[in-house]
């Protein structure tokens, strides 16, 4: 039965048929199994196929896992298929490099107590250095409210050593005796 | 590869249990008989109270063999015991069940009863 050559090619002549021909031919199906031994990959047209009593079906690559299998082997134990290489992990590194890439955690959006969500994306779009302007401006604020605690109390401590010396002119010696000698220990 | 004298399973149940090759049916000297041949065979064991009996002359297609059927695609099929289905002079199974997986050439082979009740068809 020869196929309808269309008017284009017929006109081209004989050369273009081969080619509708060979285009129009079926790609055969590539598939390929995996053998139950081994877990070497069947090509098409390759290997043998078991069927058992139990009509369970077991592929083979070639007559050496055939033959094997019907030994009573097992392929767990023979270092070279895929059973033994899975078994002693092999080659699992590759694998696991690949796996590992992961979905990196996005910022979730949602309002909490104490701060709604405008707030958030507000804080959030902040530019560095506004960030950096207001921190320096807290640093500085509570810089100043420690120093301001601070005078406060050396002015305090000045009064009270002020008031104390007033009473105390007369037992100013022994203090006096007690200064030069502590001086001169630390000086050694 | 069954020849005389050859015992095979029966893979239904229309009352047999085990048969003997005793013919090919085919061309003349046929020396073996592959999945598909139809096959005379005599009952070596049967199942008691059936319409079958020992020492009947019945004929026998093959539907498993050990020896591996070859396919055009290439694949090899190899079957773990050698079993055929009792049919009549018609073609059509004796019996009412298959048990067992039926190869696929037997519908090539106007046998589509049997496959149309095999459990399994590879």
């Amino acid at each position: 039965m020869t196929p309808r050559v269309p008017s284009a090619i017929a006109f081209r002549g004989l050369a273009s048929l081969e080619v509708f021909n060979r285009r129009k031919s079926k790609k055969m199906v590539l598939k390929t199994e995996l053998c139950r031994f081994s877990g070497a990959k069947i090509y098409p047209g390759k290997g043998i196929r078991f069927v058992r009593s139990d009509s369970q079906v077991f592929l083979f690559a070639n007559s050496k896992c055939k033959r094997y299998f019907h030994n009573r082997l097992k392929p767990a134990k023979l270092t070279w298929t895929a059973m033994y290489r899975k078994q002693h992990k092999k080659d699992i590194h590759a694998e696991a490099v690949k796996k590992r890439r992961r979905a990196t955690k996005k910022p979730y959006s949602r309002s909490i107590v104490g701060a709604t969500l405008e707030v958030i994306q507000k804080k959030r779009t902040e530019k560095p250095e506004v960030r950096d302007a207001a921190r320096e401006a807290a640093l500085r604020e509570i810089k100043e409210r420690i120093k301001k605690t601070k005078d406060e109390k050396k002015a305090k401590k000045a009064e009270v050593v002020a008031k104390t010396q007033k009473t105390q002119t007369k037992g100013g010696a022994p203090k006096a005796a007690k200064g030069p000698k502590l001086g001169g220990g630390g000086k050694r | 590869m069954i020849q005389p004298q050859t015992l095979l399973n029966v893979a239904d149940n229309s009352g047999a249990r085990e048969l003997m090759c005793i013919r090919i049916i085919g061309a003349g000297n046929r020396r073996y008989a592959h999945i598909g041949d139809v096959i005379v065979a005599v009952i070596k064991e049967a199942v008691p109270n059936m319409p079958l009996e020992r020492s009947e002359i019945i004929r026998a297609v093959i539907v498993r063999t050990c020896k591996e059927l070859k396919r055009d695609n290439g694949m090899i099929i190899r079957y773990d015991d050698n079993a055929a289905v009792v049919i009549d002079q018609g073609g059509n199974p004796k019996g009412t069940r298959v048990f067992g997986a039926i190869a696929r050439e037997l519908r090539q082979l106007n046998f589509t009863k049997i496959v149309s009740l095999a459990p399994e068809v590879l």
